[in-house]
């Protein structure tokens, strides 16, 4: 390449990245200026303040919502992780009637637009009694198919060797699943972990559907409520709002960015 | 020695035993969660339901009320231009830096985290995030505009400019996706086309033209079903930021079948939404992977 | 007195018949050896006796007891897999103790054993790493160390020395040998490698299709072959077939081909054979040049002249190929100094080395 091509190519990855990072700057430091302030590009305060936070902590309870985030894409997580691998491993290693048809219908079920579901299972929800239970979320995200699909895939490429091997060592076949083929799987195991985690982490729809107590909402629920609601009043308590859902996000991203792009690009383009 | 009784198979019957076990909760799910919603779907297209009072057979109302819908004809034409502004945006821009990526470059791993970090943030955050970026009067597009001399732009209040808006706030959410994509079917061009088509004596235009752009089809294909899907499931873009306005101009399909089903408590006419949602993402898709097909024939 | 015996053993996958009326005694501290091809069906029976795989029918004892649904655990065996099948994720020490963690053995005796077991096969060094750091060879030590801990009653041998290169090979098949005669365990050793199971087996079971062609010590297989697949299966290099058929000429009995006649000893032929049309076979070791010198036996061996094709020089020996008539046949001599390409040379086959099969592929006269 010659100098001043290379110069416009960093010229312009410069202004890309900018655009995809400034915004960001600007929402972090927006929400510890006061209202006056927030429209000026400067990305430094002039005047530091925390009242933003302060407002927006006594309006609603963010600080719950982020725990009730945390137990519910933890929950779901551990459940797609520990009961996914469990099917994922009987249907590649193991022989049994029905198998084919499980496999089948995992791969029809990524075929199926969530929109035609969404209001039968929600009123399945109902039926059930339970609008405003973390069951209600939690419950239908604990398979996922391309979770299963993924860790048959990395299952099959484990030789049957180790298999037999752990049976003769007298190994059941949970024991086979957990001692050997996780640590042999922790790549695939932490790329759908990372997808799982961010997708009930980011889900709106499904909780503004099944939750309207308070005390039981998501955070990126909460902030869509909040935000619509007008109990942020200010452009800046809802952007501090925001940055509780955001913050935990980009630092896990910052230390696990290969692992965030693996996971998020490979479950899309499977799912 | 006794003849004991021996199950045929045994250690075959225990295998099946542990396989059925392992599976038994998952297929108990896909039943519970994926199969009867798809038929009870197929059957609330009949029903009017309002979940409090019993189901009633609704016979074709809801089809006729869904065809002579103008509100959701308008939540599909919606839709339909958002994908004309979204589709072409996120493919170009997405090769772009894709193209500018797959070149020895410094810092490489920092830049493609730089365009995949919106990938990670939550649709609402980002919606709440671009509400302030386009405001009228505080908003930083705005600002930067007066910086640079221009008038302000009522970006999401304008009947005509709000839906671009989004399409093209969407396309900075995803791009970094698509980003990966391309630059994944950029690893699979073989050096030695590369080295052929410079030897004959290609420009850079007519490389890119005759052996990139061709090689690069399948995931242009992926990158249009993908978006075109994403963009059938538009909800909570309109829903932070316009509330389907102006003029229902931003007002898209899951935001109304939400609406019918959420505010008007009519699961049967909603669940038809779904269904005809479902259908029509179908038949695009089909419709689109055969124009791509006979344009790469041609 | 871990003795293993098969009665009627078949096996069937769905349909496919892969393992037939499979019936074979191995005496205590015995190394039969499987050989055969591949969808010999071996494999099968080893794993069948390790029972990862099911019987469809028949009964596998070890000693007196039935083991034919035990569990594998339950069986007392121990197993080296072709690819060794060592866990990745341990080191080689947990490797050795894991099957013996998993059975509640006492710390201090599996110290004891793994200690043992590194010792005998010089591991000792290699204890604290993982496999993805040791050789091919150290693995193979390594998978036959986690067998030997386990101080099973059989041990079982799927194809060890596939994965090694030629000259590691050759030195671990002493080794195992060595192993096995001084652990004194009940052996059962799969390959498809007919030098390994020469080498290494108390017997050799040759198998094809699932069924058992031949049972016998090493030798009795390469001088009395039951069959032509056996003739064909065992030594090296193979043995030269000649297809033709018999004719008796007042008392003698010669085998004709075109090209070729060779006389028979008629005493050791049956009285009434089954069918003219026979198959001659001779291994290359026992086929001589005549040099153009009168020979030593001169009734005893047939005179055949043949035109050189081929000379493959393996230093103390030497592989020549020629044409005898439409046929061609190889001959095994010693001597640094074999014919040239395109000579041609007296060819001796003595006929008491001649093995004789019929159509249907059983051998028809024992020609010893």
């Amino acid at each position: 390449m010659r100098p001043v091509v290379r110069a416009g190519l960093y010229a312009a990855l410069t202004l890309a990245a900018l655009t995809f990072i400034y915004p960001f700057l600007w929402m972090a430091s927006s929400t510890l200026k006061p209202p006056f302030e927030v429209g000026s590009l400067a990305l430094i305060p002039h005047d530091l303040t925390f009242e933003n936070y302060r407002i927006m902590w006594s309006r609603a309870p963010f600080g719950r919502a982020l725990l009730n985030s945390v137990f519910v894409a933890s929950t779901i997580t551990a459940s797609v992780l520990v009961l996914g691998s469990m099917t994922a491993y009987a249907m590649a290693r193991l022989t049994f009637p029905g198998r084919r048809v499980l496999n089948a219908v995992t791969m029809g079920v990524l075929l199926v637009p969530g929109q035609l579901t969404l209001i039968p299972l929600y009123t399945l929800i109902v039926q059930l009694g339970w609008i405003d239970t973390y069951t209600a979320l939690i419950v239908p995200y604990l398979f996922n198919a391309t979770a299963i699909l993924m860790l048959r895939q990395f299952f099959l490429q484990i030789p049957q060797s180790l298999i037999d091997s752990a049976r003769m060592d007298g190994m059941g076949e949970l024991r086979i699943l957990f001692t050997i083929f996780w640590p042999l799987a922790r790549p695939a195991l932490a790329i759908v972990a990372i997808f799982t985690f961010m997708g009930s982490w980011n889900e709106v729809l499904w909780p503004l559907l099944v939750v309207r107590d308070q005390q039981l909402m998501t955070l990126p629920q909460l902030l869509t409520v909040f935000q619509l609601g007008g109990g942020a009043g200010t452009l800046g308590v809802s952007l501090a709002a925001a940055m509780v859902l955001v913050v935990p996000v980009v630092v896990a991203y910052m230390f696990l960015q290969r692992y965030f792009i693996e996971s998020m690009a490979g479950a899309g383009v499977k799912g | 020695m006794m003849q004991r009784p021996r199950p045929e198979r045994s250690s075959m019957r225990a295998e099946q035993r542990s396989a059925w076990s392992l599976t038994a909760p998952y297929a108990a799910f896909l039943l519970a969660f994926a199969a009867y919603p798809v038929f009870f779907a197929l059957a609330l297209v009949f029903m009017h339901w309002d979940l409090v009072t019993p189901p009633s057979f609704a016979g074709g109302d809801n089809v006729r009320l869904l065809v002579t819908d103008a509100r959701f004809g308008r939540a599909v034409l919606n839709t339909f231009v958002f994908l004309a502004i979204h589709l072409p945006l996120q493919i170009v821009t997405a090769l772009g830096l894709a193209l500018a990526l797959n070149r020895r470059l410094a810092f490489r791993a920092f830049w493609r985290a730089t365009f995949f970090l919106p990938v990670v943030i939550s649709g609402a955050v980002v919606a709440i995030l671009w509400n302030a970026l386009y405001a009228t009067d505080v908003g930083l597009i705005n600002n930067l505009l007066a910086k640079l001399g221009g008038s302000p732009i009522p970006w999401l209040t304008d009947p005509s400019i709000a839906m671009p808006a989004i399409a093209v706030m969407v396309t900075w959410k995803n791009v970094g996706f698509y980003v990966i994509i391309y630059l994944a079917g950029l690893q699979y061009i073989p050096q030695s086309c590369r080295e052929a088509i410079e030897l004959d004596g290609a420009t850079a235009w007519q490389r890119f033209r005759h052996l990139t752009l061709p090689m690069l089809l399948p995931q242009t294909i992926l990158v249009v079903t993908l978006s075109t899907i994403n963009g059938f499931q538009l909800f909570i873009e309109p829903y932070v930021m316009t509330g389907g306005g102006p003029l229902r101009r931003t007002y898209s399909v899951v935001l109304y079948m939400y609406t019918n089903a959420f505010s008007y408590q009519k699961m049967g006419y909603a669940a038809t939404i779904g269904v005809a949602l479902a259908l029509i993402i179908g038949a695009v898709v089909a419709a689109q992977r055969r124009v791509i097909g006979t344009a790469e024939a041609a | 007195m871990p003795s293993i015996s098969f009665e009627k053993v078949n096996k069937k996958f769905g349909d496919v018949s892969v393992v037939e009326d499979f019936s074979l005694h191995v005496e205590d501290g015995e190394l039969l050896v499987l050989v055969g091809g591949s969808g010999s069906g071996k494999s099968t029976i080893l794993r069948m006796v390790a029972g990862l795989e099911s019987v469809t029918s028949g009964t596998i004892r070890i000693d007196d007891r039935d083991i034919t649904h035990l569990a594998p655990r339950d069986r007392d065996v121990a197993m080296v897999f072709q690819d060794y099948a060592l866990y990745p994720h341990l080191t080689v020490r947990d490797n050795l103790s894991l099957g013996l963690r998993l059975r509640r053995m006492p710390t201090a005796e599996i110290n004891r054993r793994v200690a043992w077991a590194a010792d005998m096969l010089r591991i000792e060094s290699l204890l604290e790493r993982k496999p993805k750091q040791l050789s091919g060879g150290q693995r193979q030590r390594v998978a036959m160390g986690r067998a030997m801990v386990r101080e099973p009653l059989v041990f079982l041998f799927d194809e060890p020395l596939s994965n090694l290169d030629a000259s590691l090979r050759a030195r671990m098949r002493i080794e195992i040998g060595g192993l096995q005669r001084r652990l004194n365990t009940t052996t059962v050793y799969v390959t498809h490698d007919q030098v390994e199971a020469m080498t290494l087996g108390d017997r050799i079971v040759v198998l094809a299709n699932g069924r058992i062609q031949q049972i016998g010590h090493p030798i009795e297989l390469y001088r009395n072959p039951i069959n032509r697949f056996v003739a064909g299966f065992i030594g090296t290099p193979p043995m030269n077939f000649v297809e033709g058929n018999l004719h008796r000429e007042n008392d003698r009995v010669f085998f004709v081909s075109e090209g070729l006649r060779v006389q028979l000893p008629a005493e050791r032929l049956p009285g009434s054979v089954p069918s003219k049309a026979m198959t001659l076979g001779i291994r290359p070791e026992d086929v001589t040049l005549a040099d153009g010198k009168p020979t030593s036996g001169g009734a005893g061996a047939a005179r055949l002249s043949g035109r050189v094709l081929l000379v493959e020089r393996l230093g103390g020996t030497s592989h020549i190929h020629f044409d005898v008539g439409p046929h061609r046949l190889m001959a095994a001599v010693s001597g640094e100094d074999p014919p040239a390409v395109g000579d041609t040379v007296g060819i001796e086959v003595p006929s008491e080395r001649v093995h004789l099969f019929a159509a249907d592929g059983n051998a028809l006269a024992r020609a010893e």
